[in-house]
């Protein structure tokens, strides 16, 4: 099991946000998770890279126990690349640059490593036309790419996407989907945020639905989609599936 | 005859303006170097009181919060007579040094309020994309957040250096021989006051004028160029 958690629980407030959660996610496989806003699929993936300090329960993360000092989240957050619905590129820098600061603050790589590295990863994405452009003159699937680019530049074994396409023109999801494609075929451990009921078909292996803060039901990915159980579960997919 | 008569008087006045200038002259290099210093002193202070103003230990925050409050609730003037008569006593502290540690003082509280705003104003999503790449606070802070806060921080930063260089004048009241002290001598030995002060003020302007085109300009350079790591 590369992610495990148990009974995670976190609250802001008054909000339960997480209530208890537990799931596991074997190496290699695509999960989604989905679930109505506010359910607590944000958080959740916050606190597997300790963004955010689970009140409760506990998270291993490929055998690192994720605990409250320091070097534990440091060695998680290697594992773990994550990618946001708001893309948050680093707008002072080229894309280039964004691809290579972390790399070479985090990894101590050289300039030229970096850049080898990143000139890679640029033309898997489709963008090393891009690489001296400022996010700004970017759209946003493009600005989306590099993001993803980006945590890819780290050597991440996991990869998290928090609802990837939600902030794109209906004309810019299908080729960040298509970049998460290539990346579940090459074998990545993801865990997916994301409404995109076409995407969980093709390569998800599970889905997880959310609800309140509490895994409300999962399973296989066409077993969920086809004769989902809880009345909550079919109340959520009929509006989605629409 | 007349028109004589008005180019003679004239003559007599720029006379007088060019006798009031050759008495100021040297007294404007100590206007400069104060307000330089100073405001060093103030941007160094003024950061730290910044950050400290964000912190998340109780202690830090509330001390820097009383230090902000303080210092901008107490004339500037009355700071530099505390500093010099006041602690200047105990400390033995000259005029010069009295006057910097006023003007570092009281401008850091502005100061740090400026860089608080301009760190706040960055969005938190910044901070979760750097922290999820594996950068430590301080990277994110040196590498993401600052420089992208130095963009917003300036256009203010350079107005409150202007006014820290007309604040400056107030020192005067202490006896430190810059601008303005060399004005009120100039006036005391030849109670031409008119002049004294019209030039006075000229000199003042031609240097916040000059430091506005220079902030301008560097504003639009920075604005094309971005700060921070280049590529
Ligand atoms: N930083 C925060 N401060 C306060 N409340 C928060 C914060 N983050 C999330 N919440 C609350 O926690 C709940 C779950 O939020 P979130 O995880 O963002 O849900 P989702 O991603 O499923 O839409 C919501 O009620 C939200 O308002
Ligand atoms: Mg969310």
């Amino acid at each position: 099991m590369i992610i495990q958690t148990r009974e995670i629980s976190k609250r802001f407030g008054e909000i339960i946000a997480l209530d208890g959660v537990n799931f596991e996610i074997e190496a290699g496989e695509v999960v989604v998770i989905i679930g109505p806003s506010g359910s607590g699929k944000s958080t959740l993936l916050r606190c597997l890279n300790g963004l955010e300090k689970t009140d409760s329960g506990e998270i291993i993360i490929d055998g690192i126990k994720l605990d409250k000092d320091k070097s534990s989240i440091h060695k998680v957050r290697e594992e773990l690349g994550m990618v946001f619905q708001e893309f948050n590129l680093f707008p002072h820098l080229s894309v280039l640059g964004n691809l290579c600061l972390a790399q070479e603050a985090v990894r101590k790589r050289s300039k030229p490593d970096a850049e080898k590295i990143s000139l890679e990863l640029l033309k898997k994405v489709g963008l090393l036309d891009k690489k001296d452009s400022f996010p700004n003159q970017l759209s946003g699937g493009q600005q989306q790419r590099v993001a993803i680019a980006r945590a890819l530049a780290m050597n991440p074994r996991i990869m998290l996407f928090d609802e990837p396409t939600s902030a794109l023109d209906p004309e810019m999801i299908g080729e960040v989907l298509e970049v998460m494609k290539t990346l579940a075929k090459e074998g990545m451990t993801m865990l997916v945020v994301t409404h995109e009921i076409g995407f969980a078909r093709e390569v998800a292996k599970r889905i997880i639905f959310m609800d309140q803060g509490k895994i409300i039901e999962e399973g296989k990915t066409e077993d969920i989609l086809n004769s989902p159980q809880n009345p909550r579960t079919i109340a959520f997919l009929s509006k989605v599936l629409k | 005859m007349f028109l004589r008569e008005i180019i003679n008087w004239i003559s007599f006045q720029l006379h007088i303006l060019k006798n009031v200038l050759i008495f100021l002259a040297p007294a404007i290099p100590m206007t400069i170097k104060l307000t330089l210093v100073a405001f060093a002193l103030a941007l160094i202070l003024g950061l730290l009181i910044g950050l400290a103003r964000l912190s998340q230990r109780g202690l830090i925050k509330v001390f820097s919060k009383i230090y902000v409050d303080v210092l901008r609730g107490i004339p500037l003037l009355v700071q530099i007579f505390f500093i010099y008569f006041g602690l200047g006593k105990i400390l033995n502290l000259d005029r010069f040094l009295a006057g910097v540690i006023a003007i570092a003082v009281c401008y850091s509280a502005y100061l740090a309020e400026i860089i608080r705003a301009g760190i706040q104003a960055i969005h938190k999503g910044q901070y979760q994309a750097a922290l999820s790449l594996g950068m430590t606070p301080y990277q994110t802070m040196r590498y993401v957040i600052l420089p992208q806060s130095l963009r917003i921080i300036v256009p203010p930063v350079a107005n409150e250096f202007i006014a820290s260089l007309k604040d400056s004048s107030l020192v005067s009241i202490i006896g430190l021989r810059e601008l303005t002290r060399a004005g009120r001598e100039y006036y005391s030995q030849y109670f031409v006051d008119f002049q004294t002060w019209l030039v006075v003020g000229i000199i003042y302007l031609i240097m916040t004028l000059s430091l506005s085109r220079l902030v301008a300009y560097l504003e639009k350079k920075y604005r094309v160029h971005g700060f921070g790591i280049p590529h």
